[in-house]
């Protein structure tokens, strides 16, 4: 080799730190990719090993090319939708990966570099947890390390103190990174990024209960509550996100629009608190009936990936205050939900008004009576005749909901995770007359069955209930797995009444939430962490809710730090915003926090702090410099004083103790020696005292 | 004590501090002077005074390093060899006139000053404990000597001069006859242990930061002036603050302070100083005396 090739090289201790840096940044996607892109990353990986060990050679030129292609292709069939961020960034990392066998010289490896901090960038995009934060300023630190190693010299092979002085760059960037956190334009973005697709977890449009034989419980987080008023009783805490309308072959989905008059609209923002105040809609607040107190609170939702949003009934006025948002973004929809009109791909705060005791539709449309009402024909028809029947015997609507409740609470039914899978057909007889097991949505979907086979409208509610109370922070925490569905039904006069059948079967799991109500074979599903969290080990569950309260503060204040926000603590900071004035204050920031470095390494430079007992005798040699005694810089301080004051004896000690003697000296004793000297001064500068040694 | 040798050494007063000082300081003593000023007859009284076993090595052109270290003898009876410990092997060692011998045997005398060990046909033996060298030259430029190279040079903590007496301890001198028959009657006034003692004691005195900065801004002066052939080494600089702590314990104090640095300064230092400008390897004193006046004991 020629060589210029020598010197254009990677390193071979920067090489084995890129590598492992490439690993800490490829790591957290492998949550999003495919296994597959895993496996070829780890063969790079290994291969690029076995070059750098000398056993194996890089791959020849077709090899590569065909490689290439192959992996383009592998993507394309992978089943990812086009275009898509899983896509884009499955092909970001295989070439990352593909980069690795090819990589020679010393630009081939910046190039690398370049990509890792990019890489680095891409990660938040699919989680910004306050973990993940930590964990990929470690991955850049070991980047950083990395293009630091590039740099040494190849006789100095020193890894670890790459990583010190890679550590110091970037702690001394976090000034200026907090300047451009607070400060710089959160510009929207020239195109929109197609974000991970599809609910992953937690509530799904279509429900169907047969299907299922084991609901996994996730304690993921759905989302955070603040209550600003007075906090309801956790049994009334029904957040409702979605309405199942429409039954077909064992499956709830949301209601279809029954034909081009029916009245469907979604009404956003600020119209709705319109309509509120000024009762114009008949449909949804007729004046008469008292509005009684608003449960207000804050939600931060937790991304989803979904347009519905979830809130207590009746959800009026629902924006964020501080930043406008959901002025023209948050709607109420025809069945009473709140609605996003983009799907939720970062963290979403918004404020709730809700008015629990107004009533829901006082008069209900005829469409909406039929939609309500209506039932596949030649489906359960036991269920369909007992339905009949019941109703015949009991007097009134609600009489006949208490009464299959009561069915429910004296029958041999039984509420448990894991019920046995059901037939799509006759599902509801099935589990009614035969299996008699099953969670929420079994019992919520053969009451609702059952009212419409007797012609009341009712429907099935998705959502959460209850929630934990997180003491440290003041907030509830609601969990996937407080997952949740019930019924409501139409009660002429009352409009839109919750039925919830679980709470007959398990009060417990309205009233304490989930885990009190599940037997010990329903508890053996669940995680460890779960049920750590759910023993009565005081001090574990502590330490989580402070973890908690943590996290809930990252997303408060750095996750939930938006253009928004953003916008209004600037105008308070410059008034009008304006690009020139924006300009200025990153300017300045920048100029502070970049001096503020300088300043703490020129500190840290400076020589050592003198001691205050030298300060005090050189201000004394400066006092009498003036009138003729000047130290001889071998003399030493107590030979100074007593050439120029032989009598001087318990100054000379002193002075002798505090500088030779003692490692520290009092405040007292150097107040004492300062009078001493000032006197011994004063009687120099009035010629008390004079020079009669010349040195 | 010092009393005691002053009467066999007539009016050298600091010079029997400096060299009681070298040996507070666990440290070996090199003595220059012309012949006939007293060089060996003080070795010979501080052997006596301290109680320590002493041996006496006149150093010659023609010596070899087994005249020193010792020789391993066959012996015909047992049929084996036996060692036969050479003068090294005693508690006071007189390297007398050690810059007549060759290179060769000055260098056998390394590893016994600094690793207080010797190694012969391949077995290291120890030596006794204290050990001292005190060695006594004569001026380089006299004929018939080998200047001491700079590593050996450096291994010495410190060297003194004695000088001309002055008049009157030269006349007392000159009256009471030669000293050396009193040199016979003088008892040692302390033993071995009691030395160690003394170390510790030297160990436990007192530096504070302000002297051990004047004592870097001695050792960095010496660094970087040009006039500097060589700055004084890490272990010039550690010989110095211990010499300036048995100073200051001689003087009867539990702490250092610069006049003991200054006190000690020359004897430790001039020895490992030349001038870029003197090959000879003389000039040590004035670049001594310089460091004294330039360098500022409070910074």
């Amino acid at each position: 080799m020629s060589v210029s090739g020598i010197e254009i090289q990677i390193p071979r201790n920067a090489l084995a730190l890129l590598m492992v840096a490439q690993a800490m940044v490829v790591g957290p996607h492998s949550q999003q990719l495919s296994p597959w892109i895993m496996g070829v990353c780890l063969i790079c990986g290994l291969w690029r090993w076995m070059v750098y060990q000398g056993r194996w050679d890089f791959p020849r030129r077709w090899l590569k090319g065909s490689l290439v292609v192959a992996s383009v292709i592998a993507v394309a069939l992978s089943g990812t939708n086009t275009f898509s961020l899983e896509m884009a960034t499955s092909l970001l990392i295989l070439a990352f990966a593909l980069k690795l066998v090819e990589m020679k010289s010393v630009r081939d490896a910046y190039l690398v570099i370049y990509l890792s901090y990019f890489i680095i960038a891409t990660e938040f995009l699919f989680s910004q947890s306050i973990g993940m934060a930590a964990y990929e300023l470690l991955a850049a630190v070991t980047v950083t390390a990395a293009m630091v190693g590039m740099n040494q010299m190849h006789t100095k092979v020193r890894p670890m103190a790459s990583f010190k002085l890679a550590s110091a760059l970037i702690f001394q960037t976090l000034p200026l990174v907090l300047v451009l956190f607070l400060f710089f334009p959160r510009i929207a973005p020239l195109w929109s990024i197609p974000l991970p697709g599809g609910a992953k977890t937690g509530i799904s449009d279509t429900v169907t209960p047969g299907d299922i034989a084991k609901l996994s419980r996730s304690e993921e987080i759905a989302f955070r509550v603040e209550f600003k008023s007075k906090i309801p009783p956790t049994s009334q805490l029904y957040w409702r996100g979605l309405v199942y309308s429409h039954f077909n072959e064992g499956a709830w989905t949301q209601a279809r629009r029954l034909h081009k008059g029916a009245e469907e609209g979604v009404i956003w923002g600020g119209e709705v608190a319109k309509i509120m105040s000024q009762g114009s809609s008949q449909r949804r607040q007729p004046q008469r009936y008292s509005r009684g107190a608003p449960v207000s609170y804050e939600v931060l939702l937790e991304p989803t990936q979904s347009k519905w949003l979830f809130g207590l009934a009746l959800p009026v006025a629902a924006h964020n205050q501080e930043t406008q948002f959901g002025q023209n973004d948050i709607g109420l929809t025809r069945d009473f939900r709140l609605l996003s009109r983009k799907p939720v791909g970062a963290l979403l705060r918004y404020q709730v008004d809700s008015y629990p005791e107004v009533p829901m539709d006082l008069t209900l449309p005829r469409w909406l009576k039929e939609r309500e009402t209506r039932l596949p024909v030649n489906d359960n028809p036991r269920m369909r005749a007992y339905a009949r029947q019941q109703f015949a015997k009991s007097n009134g609507i609600e009489s006949f909901a208490q009464n299959i409740l009561l069915d429910i609470r004296k029958g041999q039914y039984r509420y448990t995770l894991s019920p046995p899978t059901l037939p799509r057909k006759n599902s509801i007889d099935n589990f009614w007359f035969d299996t008699q097991a099953g969670f929420c949505s079994h019992y919520a979907g053969a009451f609702v069955y059952m009212m419409r086979a007797a012609g009341i409208p009712a429907r099935m509610v998705g959502g959460y209930q209850g929630g934990e109370f997180n003491p440290r922070g003041k907030y509830f925490v609601v969990r996937q797995m407080d997952a949740h569905a019930w019924a409501e039904i139409w009660v002429s006069g009352r409009g839109w009444v919750r039925y919830d059948p679980t709470s007959a079967v398990a009060p417990e799991r309205i009233e304490h939430g989930l885990d009190a109500a599940l037997s010990s074979e329903d508890l053996s599903i669940l995680s460890a962490f779960t049920k750590a969290r759910i023993s009565n080990f005081a001090g574990l569950a502590d330490v989580i809710y402070v973890i908690d309260s943590i996290g809930h503060n990252w997303n408060l204040w750095v996750v939930g730090y938006d253009p928004d926000v953003q916008a209004k603590y600037l105008s308070q900071l410059i008034g009008d915003i304006s690009p020139g004035k924006v300009a200025i204050v990153l300017l300045v920031g920048a100029s502070l926090s970049m001096g503020l470095v300088v300043i703490a390494l020129f500190w840290r430079r400076r020589k050592n702090r003198m001691l205050p007992v030298l300060k005090i005798f050189i201000r004394f040699s400066k006092g009498v410099k003036r009138f003729g005694f000047v130290r001889e810089s071998s003399e030493s301080p107590a030979q100074f004083i007593a050439r120029i004051d032989p009598s001087q004896h318990a100054l000379v000690a002193q002075l002798d103790h505090l500088l030779y003697n003692s490692s520290k000296s009092s405040s007292i004793e150097l107040n004492l020696l300062r009078k001493r000297l000032r006197k011994l001064q004063v009687a120099v500068a009035l010629g008390l005292i004079k020079e009669y040694e010349t040195a | 004590m010092i009393t005691t040798l002053n009467g066999i050494l007539l009016g050298k007063e600091a010079q029997i501090k400096l060299a009681l000082c070298c040996l507070f300081a666990n440290g070996h003593l090199l003595i220059e002077d012309q012949p006939g000023m007293g060089k060996t007859l003080v070795s010979h009284a501080l052997a006596r005074v301290l109680g320590l076993s002493f041996n006496r090595i006149q150093f010659t052109s023609d010596m070899l390093p087994s005249d020193v270290l010792g020789i391993s003898i066959f012996n015909k009876d047992e049929n084996n060899f036996h060692f036969v410990e050479g003068p090294v092997f005693s508690q006071l060692v007189l390297a007398d006139e050690i810059n007549r011998a060759t290179p060769k045997s000055q260098s056998a005398l390394l590893e016994a000053m600094e690793e207080h060990q010797v190694t012969i046909d391949g077995e290291t033996r120890a030596l006794p404990s204290p050990f001292f060298v005190i060695a006594t030259q004569n001026p380089e430029s006299q004929t018939g000597t080998f200047p001491l190279p700079e590593s050996q040079l450096d291994r010495f903590l410190m060297r003194i001069h004695l000088g001309y007496p002055d008049p009157d301890a030269e006349r007392e001198l000159l009256m009471g006859g030669d000293r050396r028959p009193q040199l016979n009657s003088l008892g040692s006034m302390v033993d071995a242990s009691w030395l160690e003692s003394i170390w510790h004691a030297v160990e436990k005195v007192k530096v504070t930061e302000p002297l051990v900065d004047y004592v870097q801004r001695l050792v960095q002066y010496t660094r970087r002036e040009s006039d500097f052939a060589t700055g004084i080494s890490p272990r010039g600089a550690l010989g110095l603050l211990k010499a300036a702590r048995a100073w200051a314990l001689i003087h009867e104090r539990s702490h250092v302070v610069p006049e003991d640095v200054q006190a000690v300064l020359p004897s430790v230092v001039e020895h490992r100083l030349r001038s870029t400008a003197d090959h000879s390897g003389h000039g040590g004193g004035a670049l001594t005396q310089r460091m004294l006046a330039r360098v500022d004991v409070i910074g």
